[in-house]
């Protein structure tokens, strides 16, 4: 770790990278999903969940895939803006 | 009842030939009658590797053109008397055998042997669905490294598509120092992506060159720390529950990681 590293924060373990890499990656080489569709599949889902749920916010969804025991997966992480409500 | 196992990863370079050789050793030192098939025909290895490879007269593929009896083309080891090769022909290719010759290949082996391992090539063409053809079980093994995860992958879906059970893992060449810096991928990263049983982790090993150097197998040096990986995979494979040892990079210090028989990852949140 160099000085500036110190200095700006760490820089992410290459392990980890590694691992986040591979999962997303993999759910292209699973489901055929390429990149482009990927975002389509991502700006449906959170139209839709706007319908529903205004404070979605769209640009954080997170898909990812993960292998159950007899099915894969799909994930959606879709986060939800906090707004200051009155009761 | 005979098992026949097929050692695959999809990637090249991972540890089958060497993961084949040492298993079928250790297996052999339990006291079990095991045969080891080399199915890369073409990229013969496992012969080399064994230190088998003056004593080949006859191969896979003269036994399946009716050239010779399979009992003349199975080599006994030099240590072992109850582990016999199969080895590949060199000079001929992939095609040379079908899914069907595999079959009754296995079918043949099961007659006189405990266990039959099959050293399967690389990649996901006919020399892979060759080696899996005849298996009951099928183990994968990986190297802790993007590329490799990825084919294990690929090889994962194929093995269940072909009906072969839930396929187990190895995970080969791993450097526990590495993984602490953060700079490999750790066993719990592996399993997260992969989510199927591990069955043994195998560390990074110099003793691997010198070994495969002189036509030896690992498991029959006692200094090894691969070879003690390998062994108590074999006794996990014959159905022993034992804790899956980290052996350190460092020789003499061994990491117990906790956990029961099959650690397995659900695809859990982080």
């Amino acid at each position: 770790m160099s000085f500036l590293d110190a200095l700006f924060g760490k820089r992410e373990r290459s392990s980890d990278i590694a691992r986040d890499r591979l999962l997303t990656v993999l759910v292209h080489d699973r489901v055929k999903l390429t990149p482009d569709m990927m975002e389509q599949l991502k700006a449906e889902l959170s139209a839709v969940i706007a319908r529903y749920v205004p404070s979605v916010d769209a640009g954080a969804i997170e898909v990812t895939l993960m292998r159950g025991e007899a099915v894969d997966h799909l994930k959606a992480d879709i986060p939800l803006r906090r707004t200051s409500q009155k009761l | 009842m005979s098992r026949v196992i097929t050692i695959t990863s999809g990637k090249g370079g991972v540890g089958k030939t060497t993961s084949t050789a040492n298993l079928g050793a250790a297996l052999a030192l339990q006291g079990l009658k095991v045969a080891v098939v080399d199915a890369d025909i073409g990229l013969r290895n496992l012969d080399v590797v064994m230190g088998l490879e003056n004593r080949i007269v006859y191969d896979l593929v003269d036994v399946v053109e009716g050239r010779c009896r399979l009992r003349q083309a199975l080599i006994k080891d030099k240590h072992f008397p109850d582990l016999c090769l199969l080895p590949a022909a060199q000079t001929r290719d992939k095609d040379a055998v079908t899914a069907d010759d595999m079959i009754a290949l296995t079918n043949q082996l099961r007659a006189e042997f405990d266990y039959v391992l099959i050293d399967s090539p690389a990649g996901i063409e006919a020399g892979f669905r060759n080696a899996i053809a005849g298996a009951d079980e099928v183990l994968i093994v990986t190297t802790p490294e993007v590329a490799a995860v990825r084919d294990a992958d690929r090889i994962i879906g194929l093995v269940e598509a072909f009906e072969k059970g839930h396929p187990r893992l190895i995970i080969n060449r791993l450097k526990p120092r590495m993984v602490s810096r953060g700079e490999m991928m750790s066993i719990e990263d592996v399993l997260q992506i992969l989510a199927i049983d591990l069955i043994g982790v195998v560390p990074d090993d110099e003793q691997i060159v010198t070994s495969t150097n002189r036509g030896e197998v690992a498991v029959l040096d006692r200094s090894s720390r691969a070879g003690r990986a390998f062994a108590e995979i074999a006794r996990r494979l014959a159905g022993e529950d034992v804790p899956i040892t980290v052996f350190d990079d460092n020789p003499g210090l061994l990491n117990r990681i906790f956990g029961a028989f099959g650690i397995r990852a659900r695809g859990s949140e982080r």
